[in-house]
């Protein structure tokens, strides 16, 4: 069927700027099949509105034959429609034109209604054209994906009254309730009490690092405070213990005996009574210095003995957060203390803390 | 065959309109109608229609066929008269109106006979010159 210029220009642009509805495909599909049926009955053109009127119609009829064969089988008790249903459907959709045939005297079957006869008629002089396009099936329905039953999980349900045909319930973790608590305990109290204690460890790591500063770049230590006490190591070590008992209670105690012993075991190789005295002297009192720097603790004073090692501390935040840094690389300098005697060596260390500790002031910034 | 058959003989008759229309709904398979099944199948699955019948389904589709070319069979008769009316007027228009075009006119006009009442918008400007050849138009 030749539609007219005008007619195929409008459909184009229409087509284009239509939504698409959920219907379109088939009123789309109607619209074209009527179009076939038309030019078989001698059309030539449409104008646009009459074909979508038509092909509005035809999909109504469709619908209404459906409902009402629907009917007729509901009606007589049935749930699948049978051909009786159809053309008792196509009866009453047919009442309006009348009922062909209908003065025929006898017909108490549907079968010889005048509808059938008529379709009867129309299937064999009609010409028969099947649609120019084939078309799928349609609307497309994606694949269900059913929840598998009790059966098919191969469990069984929990409880005698659900059948076994019946979804099967999902993984217990996915709706069996849990307490949910918050297991980290914030205490004001003891956070402050961490902080501090942390703040006087990193402190006191900074004190051993001036020590053995002062240890190695001057190894011939000034003076030596009571020399009779530093008869051997392990009396170092007591004083040691003290002084730290001295900063705090809570401490832990393991870092500077370690370093202490490590020192102790390096020079004890060596065997010198002597060098050992004079490299612990100022250690022990560049400790008590620093106690009496701090502020705390600072009873004991020793005035002159010994000018102050040259690092500062900026404040209480700075020296905080470098503890972790300090203590690793103490740790270390608790393990190389047998190379101690080497000048060069020495000089490298030096440097090396040097560096360390600028780095961690200025990562200090950083952070806070 | 039919009724007149049926009517002669009441009782074979209806062991004839029997097989009658066991015939035709076997000769339905061989039957394509226009309209393809797969729309018809989704309508009447959409009115809640249930049948796994291939048979009656066709036959829902001839039906609607046979509806269908009714009306366009009346819609064709009521454009022929009007032409014919026109042709009377002015012959000189002859060649231009000679053309068969389904308005919404002569639609509205047969489908009153089916108890369907469809009127031609007014706001709906079919362009009087549709479905004529370009070549024609620009005469």
């Amino acid at each position: 069927m030749s539609d007219g210029g005008k007619a195929e220009s409008k459909t184009g642009k229409k087509s284009r700027i239509t939504r698409a509805g959920e219907d379109n495909f088939g009123r789309a599909i109607s619209k074209v099949a009527v179009a076939q049926i038309c030019e078989n009955v001698g059309f030539e053109s449409f104008n646009e509105s009459a074909l979508d009127s038509l092909a509005d119609l035809a999909i109504r009829y469709l619908l209404d034959l459906g409902i009402t064969a629907k009917f007729y089988s509901n009606l007589a008790g049935r749930t699948e429609c049978n051909v009786f249903d159809i053309i008792q459907g196509l009866d009453d959709l047919g009442m309006s034109t009348g009922f062909s045939g209908a003065s025929e005297v006898e017909f108490n079957c549907a079968i010889s209604s005048g509808v059938v006869t008529e379709i009867r008629g129309y299937v064999e002089s009609a010409e028969e054209t099947p649609f120019a396009q084939p078309v799928p099936h349609f609307p497309v329905v994606g694949e269900w994906r059913l929840i598998p039953s009790f059966l098919q999980m191969g469990e069984m349900p929990g409880f005698k009254h659900i059948p076994e045909w019946l979804p099967a319930f999902p993984d217990p973790h996915t709706y069996i309730h849990s307490a949910m608590w918050n297991e980290r305990v914030s205490d004001p109290r003891t956070d402050k009490i961490e902080l501090a204690r942390q703040h006087r460890k990193a402190e006191r790591a900074l004190l051993n690092l001036q020590q053995r500063l002062v240890c190695n770049g001057l190894p011939v230590a000034s003076t030596s405070a009571e020399p009779d006490d530093y008869r051997s190591g392990l009396e170092v070590n007591d004083i040691e213990n003290q002084v730290l008992a001295n900063l705090s209670e809570d401490e832990d105690q393991d870092e500077s005996p370690a370093i202490l012993s490590g020192k102790r075991s390096g020079e004890a190789k060596m065997e010198n009574h002597v060098t050992l005295l004079e490299t612990f002297a100022p250690a022990v009192e560049a400790m008590k210095d620093g106690h009496s720097d701090s502020g705390n603790y600072g009873e004991k004073s020793f005035p002159g003995k010994r000018p102050a090692v040259c690092l500062e501390f900026k404040g209480d935040k700075n020296v905080f957060g470098e503890s972790l840094d300090l203590r690793i690389r103490n740790k270390n300098f608790g393990r190389t203390a047998p190379c101690f005697g080497r000048e060069d060596e020495k000089d490298d260390k030096k440097r090396r803390v040097e560096f360390i500790l600028r780095q961690s002031l200025e990562n200090q910034q950083e952070l806070t | 065959m039919n009724a007149q058959s049926s009517q002669q003989q009441s009782s074979d008759g209806r062991h004839d309109d029997d097989a009658a229309l066991t015939d035709f709904l076997a000769s339905l398979m061989d039957y394509t109608p226009t309209i393809p099944d797969e729309l018809v199948e989704h309508y009447l699955a959409k009115s809640g229609f249930q049948c796994p019948d291939v048979r009656l389904t066709r036959l829902v589709a001839v039906a609607t066929q046979k509806f269908v070319a009714d009306v366009a069979t009346d819609a064709l008769q009521q454009c022929k008269a009007r032409q014919s009316a026109v042709v009377k007027d002015k012959r000189d228009k002859q060649q231009k109106d000679k053309r068969l075009i389904l308005t919404m006119e002569d639609l509205s006009k047969a489908l009153q006979e089916y108890g369907v009442n469809v009127k031609h918008q007014d706001y709906f400007a079919d362009s009087p010159s549709a479905g004529l050849d370009p070549a024609a138009r620009d005469e």
